[in-house]
């Protein structure tokens, strides 16, 4: 039992690590843009292509096309909010809300109509490989996945603190007026961070490719994660949202062990209205909205 | 004065053409594309009522079609009740649970607001995915066929069909635009605006959403009967099917958000390009038809905001300048 439990958190614990990624990208943009990308998943998916077709036509391995997936979201992220978004920012919420969700309906009809509703999957040479401990099973995959993850979540809070430019997408998030006043170019820091939010959701993708099929709607799935991870992490808060994904892969991976295979999904959105009842603004506590 | 008389004429003539439309257009595939623009206009307008006025951005009305269709097709094949009072549960059904989900999402506002609307819908339907012993699980039920009985919402030929969906669309543009006028319509469009400045001069912002969200529920359900009537099937993944809620948002921004006759406009643009759309590529590639709909939400989005209405107004105004002044 007590075993069960622990392999249990330990998986969670694992998936929570991409989960991570994703919403730290979701609470990114928040923060410093003032928009929901309703998007991210769909990004997500592209990383994972891109690591597929590397790996199918050049045996590349997904860990390797990491290097590939990242820059080339970071620059879709840029021309995205340089040519899309910064067009309706705004008081409107319309048009934010359904620019991105536009988005996010392309990008997913697209790969369906180029790529076909298949499953596609990479099989490296880890892929089935695990460590065992103790009785314990931790498959070699989702341990790297979990290890990067944490690493560029942790150079994002590096870049954040430390270098000018994190810096000034942090004052621009606490408040982009002063910001604009004191010399911050708002359009070049909302760039960097649309460009650094669909490299994490890339990085993601390609973290993804060695144990996780890629298929259109594979992003839907992430990216309702995210939400609920970023409103129970507070929105637009970083850390809190890495917490907050750790405890979700938790929470789904008990609700899949205890309640039921098929309850993944039932879990997370009943975590959502829960938040939403008893917690709107986050377990931080915090200022909705 | 003549200006409202000439805008009756002009009704009374659109009614005529609607009404006579399925007696001279006999094609059952371009009847059941009738059915579809008026269906999806009356789903459009029921959504526009609290999204467009009111701007609560739901992506979560397949809530309510799905509570509808469910409500009165277990009324119909377990007890033997007419959908016809089916429909009428199915739509206070919707109402009811307008009062939780809407006390659960009003909590939040803006895109998240959005995000729980969605959510709440996907909680409908895996509840009715997974508890089989309530309404038959994934696998669905079709309605049993008794040929020609209107009394069940059963009729002989889709020209029948075609009326009611006209009827059910007639009866919402009537509630939009008597609420349009109201002072409740006025409370909306200010809610729409800026909230909080609504609240602080007194309109109680809570009570006029859930009474909105409330009729836009209802009326969300009465097209779910329909629909399950007219397709003779239901099952969780069409009655609160995703592509539901986003037709429903979709038509009323690309006509018009906040109109009276956006959502009929949206639609009949959106249905009548994936109708091309399907008889040009013989609907063999998945997917094209959400691509082509969501390349004409970006561009509506980017270049005009207020949808075809507000185009065909600039236009009017533009042609209104034009016209030398009579003496």
């Amino acid at each position: 039992m007590v075993e069960t439990l622990a392999q249990a958190v330990i998986n969670g614990l694992l998936i929570g690590g991409i989960y991570a990624l994703v919403s730290i990208g979701v609470t990114l943009i928040f923060g410093v843009v003032k928009i929901v990308n309703f998007a991210q998943g769909e990004f997500v998916m592209i990383g994972m292509y891109i690591s597929f077709f590397l790996a199918n036509q050049f045996g590349i391995d997904p860990l390797v096309s990491l290097l590939v997936s990242m820059p080339v979201l970071f620059v879709i992220g840029v021309l995205i909010q340089h040519f899309l978004i910064r067009r309706v920012l705004g008081p409107n919420d319309m048009p934010q809300i359904f620019l991105t969700f536009a988005l996010s309906l392309l990008l997913l009809n697209l790969s369906l109509m180029f790529f076909t509703a298949n499953y596609r999957t990479v099989h490296t040479s880890y892929s089935d490989e695990a460590f065992h401990i103790g009785g314990l099973y931790i498959p070699v995959a989702k341990l790297i996945a979990f290890v990067v993850a944490m690493a560029l979540s942790g150079a994002l809070w590096l870049f954040l603190r430390t270098t000018d430019l994190g810096k000034a997408m942090r004052a621009a998030s606490q408040n982009r007026d002063v910001a604009m006043l004191m010399g911050i170019n708002p359009n070049r820091v909302f760039c960097v961070a649309l460009g650094v939010a669909l490299a994490l959701a890339g990085a993601a993708g390609s973290l993804l490719m060695p144990f996780y099929s890629a298929y259109p709607f594979v992003g839907q799935t992430f990216v309702l994660m995210a939400f609920v991870a970023v409103v129970l992490g507070t929105l637009g808060n970083v850390i809190g949202a890495l917490v907050a994904s750790l405890m979700m892969g938790v929470a789904e991976s008990l609700g899949i062990q205890f309640v039921g295979a098929d309850s993944g999904l039932l879990v997370v959105f009943a975590m959502l209205l829960l938040t939403l009842a008893f917690k709107p603004n986050g377990l931080g506590g915090g200022r909705a909205r | 004065m003549a200006f409202s008389k000439l805008n009756l004429l002009w009704l009374a003539i659109a009614a005529m053409v609607l009404i006579a439309l399925p007696q001279v257009v006999k094609s059952s595939f371009a009847v059941d594309i009738f059915i579809r623009i008026l269906l999806f206009s009356f789903i459009g307008v029921a959504w526009n009522l609290m999204g467009g006025y009111a701007k609560q951005l739901s992506l979560g009305h397949a809530a309510y079609f799905g509570l509808g269709a469910y409500t009165s097709t277990i009324l119909q094949v377990n007890y033997g009740i007419s959908p016809w009072i089916g429909m009428v549960a199915g739509g206070v059904v919707a109402m009811l649970a307008s009062l939780p989900i809407g006390w659960l999402c009003f909590r939040l506002r803006g895109p998240y607001f959005t995000i729980a609307t969605i959510a709440t819908a996907q909680v409908l339907m895996l509840i009715f995915l997974k508890f089989r012993d309530f309404a038959w699980g994934a696998e669905g039920t079709t309605i049993p066929n008794l040929g020609s009985a209107p009394l069940m919402m059963q009729f002989e030929g889709k020209a029948a069909y075609y009326y009611v969906v006209l009827g059910l669309l007639a009866i919402g543009l009537v509630i939009t635009s008597v609420i349009e006028k109201s002072w409740m319509g006025y409370y909306l469009v200010a809610i729409g605006e800026d909230e909080d400045a609504a609240e602080a001069i007194g309109v109680n912002a809570p009570k006029i959403k859930r009474d909105i969200y409330m009729i836009s529920a209802f009326l969300t359900a009465l097209a779910g009967t329909f629909y399950t009537q007219y397709i003779y099937f239901i099952d969780p993944a069409t009655a609160f099917s995703f592509s539901i809620s986003i037709e429903a948002a979709l038509v009323s921004i690309v006509g018009g958000i906040g109109t009276l006759w956006g959502p009929v406009i949206g639609t009949v643009l959106l249905e009548t390009t994936s109708a091309l759309l399907q008889s040009w590529l013989g609907g063999s590639v998945g997917g094209i038809q959400l691509t082509v709909y969501s390349l004409i939400l970006m561009a509506v989005i980017l270049w005009r905001p207020t949808g075809l209405i507000g185009v065909a107004r600039e236009a009017y105004q533009r042609y209104i300048r034009r016209q030398p002044a009579r003496a």
